[in-house]
This record gives C-alpha cells, structure tokens and sequence, in this order.
C-alpha cells in the first residue's frame, strides 16, 4: 500500500542493487518466465518512468499492472526495497497521467459510494439471472475474469445484519466490524457467522450501516485520491458508536486498515487480528465446542501471512474446532486472486491458482480454510474449474458450526 | 539486418511466447547487478529464450551468417555487465530452460539444462542426499549456466573449491551453429584424462567462446553435521594470522569469513537483535563432516583462535548457527545503513589476494577509501583471499560517482600489485577486461587467438572477458 509519490520512493528504488534474488519468490515471474515479469524489472521501470526516461503509456500501464501485490518481493529483498509500493506509486502515477473514463467511473464515482456500489450489485445479479453475463462471457464481450465471484448472493451481509448485535452471554467486549465489499456482496454467509460466533464468545459486535470500502481495489488501480477521504470517513463511522477496536474477516481489508493506521489516515482506533482474537476469547469460553469430523488444510492469504506477519492462530483457530488438520505443501505461496490482477491477467493468475489446487488436493482433506474472502473466491473457482468436491470456507465459518453444535 | 527483419527469422526458430522484441521489453535486459550497468544503455535487438540445443544451434547459425552479437544470459545476477548486450545483439535468456535431465546416483552425477537455479538443484538433490558443494551468495537466482561460465564459487569454496573442479562435460554450442560435447561424447567416468581439457576451456569463459546448453556435474554426499565457531578480535591483523593458525593445525574448515570493524556496525544498524560484539574483526569458521569430527575440530579450532580472540563461540545449534550466519549474509545489504544517503555498489567487490597479503590489502583498502573520501566495508571468503569490498556512496551524487570510480580502479590496481587477481569469483565481463593485459600479460594474445579460432566473427558475447579493442599489446 502506499499514499506516496513515485519520486518519495526514490531512496528506495535506488537501493535496489538489481541482485535479483526477488525472481526467486514472485509467483507471476515463476509463470512467465522471462526478465520482464522480474520484480526488480518493476523497479528498474519505476525509476525510468520518474526520471521521465519513460515514456508513460499502455505499454508502461500494463508492465505495471502484471503483479498480485503478494509482496513477496518485499519480504524476499535483502536490500529492504519496498516493491510492491514501488509498484503502487507507479501506478498512481500512470493513472494520474492517463486517466481513464471507465477506471474514473467505477472507482471513483461507483465505489466510493455504497448507494451506488449496491446498485451496481444487484444490477450485475439482474444480468446473472437474466443470463447476460453467462452471454458476455460466452461471446467474449465480458473478460474471464468476470466468471470469478460465482452467482451473487440475493442480499448483501449489511442488509441483514443489525448495526449492533448484542453479546450471547455477558459482554466482555466491544468490538467494531469492518464489513469488507468481498465478505458483503460475494459471502454474506461469512458475515453472518463472524458476527453469530463473535456474539457466542461474548462479544458486542458493531457493525456501522454507512461503511465504505476499505480502498484497497482503489489503491491497486492507481486511484489514490478517495482513499484518504473514505478512511477518515469510516474511522468517523466507527467513532460515533463509540468504538475503540475493529477487527475484519478479510486479510485485505485488515492489511489496509493497518497501511492506513501507519499513514495516520485510522488513527486512534486499535485494529485487531480476527484470528488473534478469537484464539483469545476462546481460551475463556466454557460452554464446550463440538469437533468437527473433517479433514482441513489452510491457505495462507498474503495479506495476512505476507503483509501481517500471520500464520501460527489461524492453524491454531482451526484445530480448536476439532478438524483433523494437514499442513499443504506451499501454503504460504500466493493464489493467484489478488482482485483486479484476475480480472486483467486472467490466465496468468489461473496458472497461478492450478499449483494452489494441486497442493490442495495433495493434502487429502475436505475442507480448505482461508482467512480473506478474496481467496475464497479464487480457490471455489479453482476448484470447481477441477471438478474438485473439497469445500472452501472461511475459518469463522468452522468455528460456528463447532461452537452452534456443542 | 533491420530488427523487423531479425525479429521475422526469429520467429521461424522460436514461437512467439518466447522471443521479445518490444522496446519496453528489451530495456529491461539492460542490467544485471553491476555498478556499470547503472550507467549505460546497453539495449539488445531482441531477447529469445532456448528450450533446445536446436534452438540455440539455429539462432547461432542465423547469428553468424549476419554477424550478430549473440550474448548468453542466466539469471543477470553477475557483476561485470556480463550478460548485457553491450554491442547489442540478440540475448539468449536461457533461465527458463531448467530442466534437470537425470539424477545419476550410482554414478553420482547430475545432468542440467544450463537454467537450472542452484538453490533448486541442491533442493533436489537433498532428495538422494546428495550435493552440488560450490555455494554462491546468489544461490536463490543464478542458474547452473552461469556458474559454470563464470566458474563461480562462494562461502565453502575454502574446502570445495569452485565449480570448474565439478563439471564433468558440456553441451557447448559454438558460435556457427555446431554442436559439440566435452569430456567425451558418451563418457559417465568421474576420471577422464582423454584428449585436450576443453571442459575446463569452457568453464569461466563468460559466454565469450560459446553457449553452454547441458551440464554433466560431479556431485558430493551431503555431510551428516556442521557446527561453526566465531572469533572477535580486538586487532584486524589477528585474523589473517588466526585463519593460518588453523591450517596449520591441519584442519580445512568448510568456510571462514571475516567482517571487519565497518562491516560489523553497518550490521548492528541494519539489524541490532543480531548484536554482533563491537570488534575490529570478527572471524566465521564453519566445519562440516560426520558429528564427531565435526566436535573435535570445532574443540581444536576454538582452542587455537583463544589465544588471539578476545571472544570465542562456538554453536552446533541450528538456530543458533543461522542466526551467525545470517549477519553474514545481511552484510553485503546492511553496508548501505553506514550513511543515510548511501546506496551499496557492486564493484571493486571481488579482489582475490595471496593469503600471505590479505592483512595489507584490507589495510590498504581503507587507505584507499580515505584517499577517495568513499567509505567502504569490508566482507568475504578470508579463507581463500578473497576480499570483498563494499563502497557506500551516494548515486544521486556524479562527482561521488567518479571518487568511486577511481577508488575501485585503486583497488583493481592493488590487488594485482599484491600478486592477487581482480577477480575472485565474480568474473571480468565488462569492468574488468581493462586490466587483462597486466594480469595476463602475453597470455591474453593467446586467449585471442583461441576466441579467433572458435568464433572467427567475434559473435560470442563481444566486448567481455578480452581487453578493449585497440588493446595490441605491443603484438
Ligand atoms: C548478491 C549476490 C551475491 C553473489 N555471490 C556470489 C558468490 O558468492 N560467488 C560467486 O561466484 N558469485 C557470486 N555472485 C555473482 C553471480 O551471481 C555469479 O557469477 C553467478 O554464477 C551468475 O549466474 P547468472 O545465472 O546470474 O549469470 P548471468 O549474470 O546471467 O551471466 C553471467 C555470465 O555468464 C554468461 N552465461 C550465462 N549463462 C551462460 C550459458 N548457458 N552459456 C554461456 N555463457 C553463459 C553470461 O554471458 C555472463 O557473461 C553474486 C551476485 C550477487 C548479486
Ligand atoms: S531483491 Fe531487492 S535489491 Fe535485489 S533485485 Fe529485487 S528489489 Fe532489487
Ligand atoms: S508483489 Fe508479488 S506479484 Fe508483485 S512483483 Fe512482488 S512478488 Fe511479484
């Protein structure tokens, strides 16, 4: 993530001794093979585009545009060069130049505002129903990437859930919900069942009725602007109810929440690890929980991994729900999803996803868990490209029925 | 020939996923990790990446019928602009042909496709417990290719020597478009004296004489333990002389690296929780073997270090060795930490010197970087003499630029003055052909004559390796 300049990053970029040892993590050079889907190309570039030796351009744009924002490069370079941001100012600084009507529409007009983002929704469910999209993608007027996110739910999470759910129990805590657009639109399942789970284990969940996005599909796509903006408005929403910690279902959203906190764009508000805090409220929870009879492996999202540092609670969350737990080989290698990557590299992120699927089934287990919606809906549509019967879902998600059963 | 019309003949021997032509494109196989490459276009024609010796035969052959520049390209990890297209010309990536073609374990070798990565070769040899010993820093990205045509070598070369003592046979194809093979065309023998060493011809020749297509390595049980032992010293001269205390004892340890007073502080500020003791030298020695020869030669090396080392550890904890190893390993990064404005430079970096003179070369060193006012640290292979030499400056700055510039050819200088080389394992390429006449002397007329003899068009990877053009030599 990155609220800075191209030309802010230039000690950064000048560090980069081109050793190359970032080849050796990135999962779209490990598919394309060649020098120029290197990360440190990327870098390489950055420094031309803000030198202006550069020319900005489609062919510059879509350099650009080929990485997930994994950040594995970032943690790979001994050097310490921030890539993925290096990336992210660079395409700020490409959109900036080049603005686009269609990019300006939808990010800025359209997901800025949740009215219209929810219109948006049911407009794209209409034409599901009416089987347009099925047409589009069929006649190639739609890209590939549209056959992502799989039928859309009949009602956002928002518009069911109540903006206070009280403690099952005796409250022992106050948290805030950051109800991200993937859990919103694509899971409401997922929502229902970290509020139902959070409010078992004794908590008062808030979830504000005026939340915008977080920003992320925002800052992927070089549209920086409305980003500051939306934060401020959300930690508004959040400080009218009186809320001091927020937590989220969703790596992404956590990630950036965090970026923001560092960018004092969140500030005065604690944002809590979702797994953390469960493990935690577990550990005083009384009431018994059911084990599940199920064979689970876990995928690690980036943003929660990578860009969080999180592996060890998730794997613990999941064992506390009694599944018989098996370790997949790469677990922490990327998916492929990364949001708008997908939807622009559609075949580079499948090839991506393919090695994801054939580690999944390598496991034997039933059940995948991943902490990021995004991921969910890369890895249903992975695995339901492969014919593959193994159900993804989202840890909370296990958590509910082995709490709802004891 | 037009790059329309080159790209087109291309594109009969390649299919289009695999060449690159774009401008956009070919600018980005315009660096490796050198300095140098910082300061020069060094765009090539087109960029096609081989997964068949018949692919590299044919572009070869198209290559010398127009006298095309052709330039061998691993991974770009080298220092020396080697695999920059520095005439232009076609690059051939060979990265992504990494196949590992057989795993002999009866006869304890292995046959690699020249991408191969060494990290990924070592990994699957693990499997036979097996191991390719040469270990460069830049194991998780060079590939087999580049090693072998820059002979590389790395931390344990001290024991294992570098990788020329590994490579069996080759697959070399040679600039007309022949195809030939190396120590013996069926041959699986580990001793082979037959004919005149071409193997040995082709390792370390820098892409200049020809493409190597196919690996045939030696490779090594992997060893059962290791342990490692650290010494600071309160004076840098002490361990140069504690590295020859323990060879004459007799023992050969797997590698010994030294870290001198600049290299230990640039790693405390990079990374304060490795808290390196604040010393004028720090000494790594690593042994590898079985677990009880291991003990006692770390017992006997801790016993002779004490009596120069003002402190002494010794770990056969894994953790614990990382952790040692690791400040190691940050160093080359965390030397850019000594000034806020300082970026770290590769060059200058790689001098190998007489193990009699390592002391004064580190001294003369930071005489030298006080001559040029451009601060260095000093790392690498103490073992073996080779110096590693890290100047910190700052890039923004072209008049810092040119004090560098000077201070490493200073350096180049000295260490051929000392009875060294310019180059210890990193190679020549482009930055360091200029001083082949004064370490080779007449030799170099002959290194031209069997460039000449090879590659009669000067195709091969032009402008590495040779002196300049211009330099006669007084021939
Ligand atoms: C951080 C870092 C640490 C390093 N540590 C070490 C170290 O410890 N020891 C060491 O020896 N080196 C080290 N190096 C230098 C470098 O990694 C090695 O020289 C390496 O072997 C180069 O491999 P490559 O695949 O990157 O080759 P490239 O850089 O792509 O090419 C190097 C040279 O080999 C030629 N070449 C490549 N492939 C072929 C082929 N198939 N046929 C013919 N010619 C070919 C090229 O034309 C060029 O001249 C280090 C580099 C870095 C950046
Ligand atoms: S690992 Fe870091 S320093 Fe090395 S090439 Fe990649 S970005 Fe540059
Ligand atoms: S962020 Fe991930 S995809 Fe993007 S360049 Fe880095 S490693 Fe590659």
């Amino acid at each position: 993530m990155v609220f800075e300049e191209l030309s802010g990053l230039k000690e950064h970029y000048l560090h980069c001794v081109r050793c190359g040892q970032c080849r050796s993590v990135c999962p779209v050079f490990e598919e394309v093979r060649n020098e120029t889907a290197a990360p440190r190309s990327k870098v390489f570039l950055a420094h031309m585009l803000s030198s202006g030796e550069l020319r900005t351009g489609p062919e510059a744009a879509a350099h650009f545009s080929r990485c997930i924002l994994c950040q594995a490069c970032t943690r790979e370079c001994p050097s310490a060069v921030p890539v993925h941001k290096i990336i992210l100012a660079a395409r700020f600084m490409l959109a900036r130049k080049h603005p686009s009507r269609i990019r300006g529409t939808i990010f800025r007009e359209i997901w800025t505002r949740p009215a219209l983002l929810n219109l948006a929704a049911g407009l794209i469910r209409c034409s599901q129903s009416l089987g347009l999209v099925k047409m589009g993608l069929a006649c190639g007027l739609l890209p590939p990437g549209f056959s992502l996110p799989g039928r859309l739910p009949r009602q956002p999470a928002l518009d069911s859930l109540p903006e206070i759910t009280p403690a099952a129990g005796k409250a022992t805590t106050r948290v805030g919900y950051f109800l991200g657009c993937s859990t919103n639109y694509l899971y409401p399942e997922i929502a229902g069942s970290t509020v139902s789970v959070l409010s078992q284990l004794g908590c008062e969940v808030v979830l504000p009725k005026s939340l915008k996005c977080c920003g992320l599909p925002l800052l992927e796509s070089g549209e920086l602007e409305p980003v500051a903006p939306m934060a401020l408005y959300n930690l508004a929403a959040f400080k009218r109810l009186g809320v001091n910690t927020v937590f989220s279902d969703c790596a992404s959203c956590t990630a950036t929440l965090k970026e923001l906190q560092a960018q004092q764009l969140f500030s005065g508000i604690e944002v809590l690890d979702l797994s953390g805090l469960l493990l935690e409220l577990l550990d005083s929870y009384n009431s018994g929980m059911k084990a599940l009879n199920r064979v689970a492996t876990y995928h690690d999202p980036c943003h929660l991994a990578g860009a969080q540092g999180i592996t060890l609670s998730p794997r613990q969350l999941l064992r506390r729900t009694g599944v018989e737990f098996r370790e997949m080989k790469d677990a922490g290698n990327c998916c492929g999803g990364g949001g708008i990557f997908a939807i622009y590299h559609y075949d580079l992120s499948m090839k991506i996803l393919n090695k994801k699927i054939a580690s999944i089934e390598e496991t034997g287990a039933d059940i995948v868990a991943t902490f990021c919606p995004t991921c969910v809906m890369q890895l249903r549509h992975g695995l339901a490209k492969h014919k593959g019967t193994i159900e993804v879902v989202h840890p909370v998600q296990l958590l509910a029925q082995s709490l709802i059963l004891a | 020939m037009n790059s329309h019309r080159l790209a087109a003949e291309l594109r009969k021997i390649f299919p289009g996923d695999r060449i690159i032509t774009g401008e956009l494109e070919r600018r980005i196989y315009n660096y490796d990790s050198s300095f140098m490459a910082r300061f020069h276009n060094y765009m090539p024609d087109a960029v096609v990446l081989p997964r068949s010796t018949a692919e590299v035969s044919a572009t070869l052959r198209l290559a010398s019928e127009h006298k095309i520049p052709v330039v061998p390209r691993g991974a770009g990890s080298g220092e020396t602009c080697g695999c920059l297209a520095v005439r232009g010309g076609i690059v051939l990536d060979l990265s992504s042909w990494d196949t590992v073609e057989e795993v002999d374990v009866a006869n304890m070798q292995v046959i690699a496709r020249p991408g191969v990565v060494h990290y990924k070769l070592n990994k699957h040899l693990s499997e036979y417990g097996l191991f390719f010993p040469p270990d460069p820093g830049s194991t998780r990205m060079c590939t087999i290719g580049g090693m072998v045509a820059n002979n590389s070598s790395g931390l344990r070369a001290v024991k294992y020597g570098t990788t020329e003592q590994y490579v069996l046979g080759l697959e070399v194809v040679l600039a007309g478009g022949q195809v030939i093979q190396t120590g013996g065309v069926k041959c699986k023998a580990l001793k082979n004296v037959s004919g005149l060493n071409l193997t040995k011809l082709f390792v370390g020749s820098e892409g200049i004489l020809g493409v190597i297509t196919k690996v045939r390595l030696r490779v090594w049980p992997r060893p059962r333990a290791r342990g490692i032992a650290m010494a600071c010293f309160a004076d840098l001269n002490e361990a140069p002389a504690a590295v020859l205390d323990v060879y004459r004892a007799g023992i050969m340890p797997s590698g010994i690296e030294v870290l001198d007073a600049s290299a230990i502080r640039a790693i405390n500020l990079y990374r304060p929780e490795i808290n390196l003791p604040s010393s004028e030298a720090i000494l790594l020695f690593e042994v590898d073997g079985n677990p009880a020869s291991v003990e006692w030669e770390g017992r006997q090396i801790s016993e002779i270090l004490g009596k120069r080392a003002f402190s002494l550890e010794w770990a056969t904890d894994p953790d614990r060795m990382a952790d040692l190893w690791r400040g190691r390993s940050v160093v080359a990064v965390a030397a850019a930490r000594l000034r806020p404005d300082g970026s770290r430079i590769f060059a200058g970096e790689d001098i190998s010197v007489p193990l009699d003179k390592v002391t004064e070369a580190l001294r003369k060193i930071k005489e030298l970087s006080l001559k040029h006012e451009v601060p260095v640290v000093n790392y690498g292979h103490i073992g073996d003499g080779n110096v590693h030499t890290a100047p910190v400056i700052n890039l923004n700055s072209p008049e810092e630029v040119g004090r560098a510039n000077k201070l490493v050819d200073d350096i180049h200088r000295l260490s051929i003055e000392l009875n060294g080389a310019t180059t210890g394992e990193h190679g020549v390429g482009a930055v360091r052909n200029q001083y082949a006449r004064d370490e080779h002397g007449e030799a170099v007329n002959i290194m031209r004559r069997i460039k000449e003899a090879l590659d009669p068009d000067n195709i091969m990877n032009p402008g590495k390796l040779l002196p300049p053009e211009g330099d006669t030599g007084g021939v």
